[in-house]
């Protein structure tokens, strides 16, 4: 996955605390390993490669993962697909490779949620045409991050914090007995600037809010995550998954309710709808959220409003 | 090398002048380390922001990140000592253990401070509590 | 005596070239050395600072400082970073307290003071420095600058008996290459 895992946790014990942490990497490990789209032994490759061919039995994580996908799906008006995979393999970010008008007319079409079939009774699922290709990057990390928190739980562990590349998850409070805080990054501030001269900043300058989280998840959704830009444009990785093309609507987008599930792919669906649908679709699920457009302006939930601190007035 | 010859080489006006630097700058380090109040807490800061304040009394080894990389530092007994660092004349590693006063690694912009410090910075890992300010935070979305 | 003037000036422009790459390699050979010896940073690239200084004057100085100190940060990739804003104050303030102090009392201080003068200065900058653009803490400056300056007080004295040594043997050299020039 090539991601950062942190775990936090409360104990009384340093051999509880241990033995707890490891149970959730271990988690995290076994998830991955089912679902990353890179890996040839993982169940989604099994799915990916049967496409239009047949159905593939699957264990019950990844059936939840794709059934929760899709329930997703239908939630933001397919603006989150997680068949979005034909299309995402034709950007390449680091190389700055984006694909031909024509070349994206073809793969969009084998991009639809609608052709993803679940059979919980067999425990299996179907990709009706062949070349369609699911990438869960957009939600397994969120996932994860719910499954682990679930097994610390189950080993009495009451409080922590874990965060799997940014899509984190808090459960309990602090050992100070405080909420835990987290810092949401500025889309447009790089953490860390290179050279810092005279006066202070630089140190936390690309955080511009934090919020307290009780037994929350949250996550985000950047367009500074991966991109690149050419002539003038930026191409960023959350894609509409009608066009194929970056979404243009907002910069960032910071989802927060219980599960990380949702939060990680909300985030990219309600990116993907720009704030105006996307705060309607929040009012609706019951979530809140923070919105960055692409104009700079910040729209959040009604709320949320006295539980997020930004560092300047909105 | 001849320990004579060296000696005639030098004027009156060398040899006073190493004996007034060596003079001052020893009886400021003597100074540092005897009369400045021992102190009971343990300030790390990195470009010039706080990440850690610590309490003296509990042993532990903790690290930060600087532009150059990782630096390890070590509280126990009482004093502190950085025991890795990326920097390129590792002078700071060798100020050994302090129980009051400071020290600085300079390429990788971490300043360490004992003494009395009252302010509000972060501490990870809550022994004191946060203070809830814009430094406390325990971890970063985006 | 055109000819001996423009042969002296090539002379010196190679050794300029020489010098630098001395220099360079001295730097470069500091940082292979094993780290139990902190004492020697910076020292040995001063040596080379001070003999350019006493024997070709400020300009030849200050140039060997300035390519010093840029190739070495370019080779380091440090270059317009804050290692390199440190070294080139130290090492320019250095170069120039050293000049000043022969410029004025030009007898006062053989180069064991010299290297002391240039040693101190070049402590006293970086600590300045340090202090304005990246550690805004005062405290934290006061509190090390004692042992930054007893550091730099030996090293600039060991600095200084090497440099007097090697001025030494480079003066029966460049005499030798003058009487050489004079019986042509």
């Amino acid at each position: 996955m090539d991601t950062l895992v942190t775990i936090s946790v409360v104990s009384d014990s340093r051999d509880h605390a241990e033995k707890g942490i490891d149970a959730a990497f271990s988690e995290i490990e076994t998830l991955e390993k089912l679902t990353n789209f890179f890996s040839p032994d993982s169940e989604i490759s099994h799915i990916n490669r049967n496409a239009g061919i047949s159905e593939v039995k699957v264990s019950p994580e990844t059936l939840e993962l794709l059934d929760k996908a899709l329930f997703i799906s239908k939630k933001t008006e397919g603006a989150f697909d997680i068949t979005i995979g034909p299309v995402i393999t034709l950007y390449d970010f680091y190389k700055k490779i984006k694909p031909e008008d024509l070349e994206l007319k073809k793969k969009v079409s084998f991009v639809n949620y609608k052709d993803l079939l679940i059979d919980r009774n067999k425990s299996t699922v179907f990709l009706k045409k062949s070349n369609m290709l699911i990438d869960p990057g957009g939600i397994s990390k969120g996932y994860a991050a719910d499954k682990a928190v679930e097994t610390l739980k189950k080993l009495g562990i009451h409080a922590g914090l874990i965060s799997v590349a940014g899509d984190i998850k808090a459960f309990g409070l602090r050992p100070d007995g405080r909420p835990w805080r987290i810092g949401i990054r500025n889309p447009r501030i790089p953490p860390n600037p290179p050279l810092v001269k005279g006066g202070g900043g630089g140190f936390l300058d690309d955080i511009m809010a934090t919020i307290e989280l009780k037994d929350m998840a949250i996550s985000t959704s950047g367009d500074y995550e991966r991109y690149f830009i050419l002539n003038g444009r930026r191409y960023h990785h959350l894609l509409n998954p009608k066009t194929g093309y970056p979404a243009e609507g907002c910069q960032s987008v910071s989802i927060i309710t219980k599960e990380g599930v949702f939060t990680d792919a909300f985030a990219s669906g309600i990116f993907i709808l720009g704030h105006e649908r996307g705060l309607k679709v929040l009012e609706e699920m019951g979530f809140e959220g923070v919105i960055v457009d692409s104009t700079g302006k910040i729209h959040i939930t009604p709320q949320i409003r006295g539980k997020v601190e930004f560092k300047k007035p909105v | 090398m001849n320990l004579k010859n060296l000696f005639e080489g030098t004027t009156k006006a060398d040899r006073i002048l190493f004996i007034v630097l060596i003079f001052l700058s020893f009886s400021g380090i003597v100074f540092m380390k005897e009369v400045l109040p021992e102190g009971k807490t343990v300030r790390i800061e990195v470009n010039g922001h706080p990440v850690y304040l610590l309490p003296v009394e509990k042993d532990r080894v903790v690290s930060v990140d600087g532009p150059e990389g990782e630096t390890v530092i070590e509280i126990k007994n009482h004093k502190v000592r950085i025991t890795k660092s990326p920097c390129y004349n590792k002078l700071c590693i060798h100020q050994g253990w302090i129980e009051s006063g400071a020290i600085v690694c300079l390429p990788n912009r971490v300043v360490i401070t004992i003494g009395n410090h009252k302010e509000n910075p972060p501490i990870p890992p809550f022994d004191k509590g946060g203070d809830g300010g814009i430094f406390d935070i325990d971890a970063v979305t985006g | 005596m055109g000819g001996f003037l423009i042969s002296m000036q090539l002379q010196d422009k190679y050794r300029i070239a020489l010098l630098s790459a001395y220099a360079i390699a001295l730097h470069g050979f500091e940082s292979l050395l094993p780290t139990p010896i902190p004492w020697l940073k910076l020292g040995l690239a001063n040596i080379i600072t001070l003999i350019a200084l006493l024997l070709y004057g400020i300009r030849v100085a200050i140039t060997i400082t300035l390519i010093r100190v840029t190739l070495a940060s370019l080779f380091t990739g440090t270059f317009l970073g804050p290692a390199f804003i440190l070294s080139l104050g130290g090492g320019v303030t250095s170069t120039l307290s050293m000049w000043f102090v022969l410029s004025i009392s030009p007898g006062l201080l053989s180069p064991i003071g010299l290297s002391l003068i240039g040693a101190l200065f070049h402590n006293i900058a970086q600590l300045f420095l340090a202090y304005f653009l990246f550690i805004q803490r005062i405290e934290a400056i006061l509190l090390i600058s004692p042992v930054i300056i007893f550091i730099g007080t030996l090293t600039g004295t060991v600095n200084g008996v090497v440099s007097g040594i090697l001025l030494k043997d480079l003066k029966k050299a460049d005499k030798k290459i003058q009487n050489e020039n004079k019986s042509e």
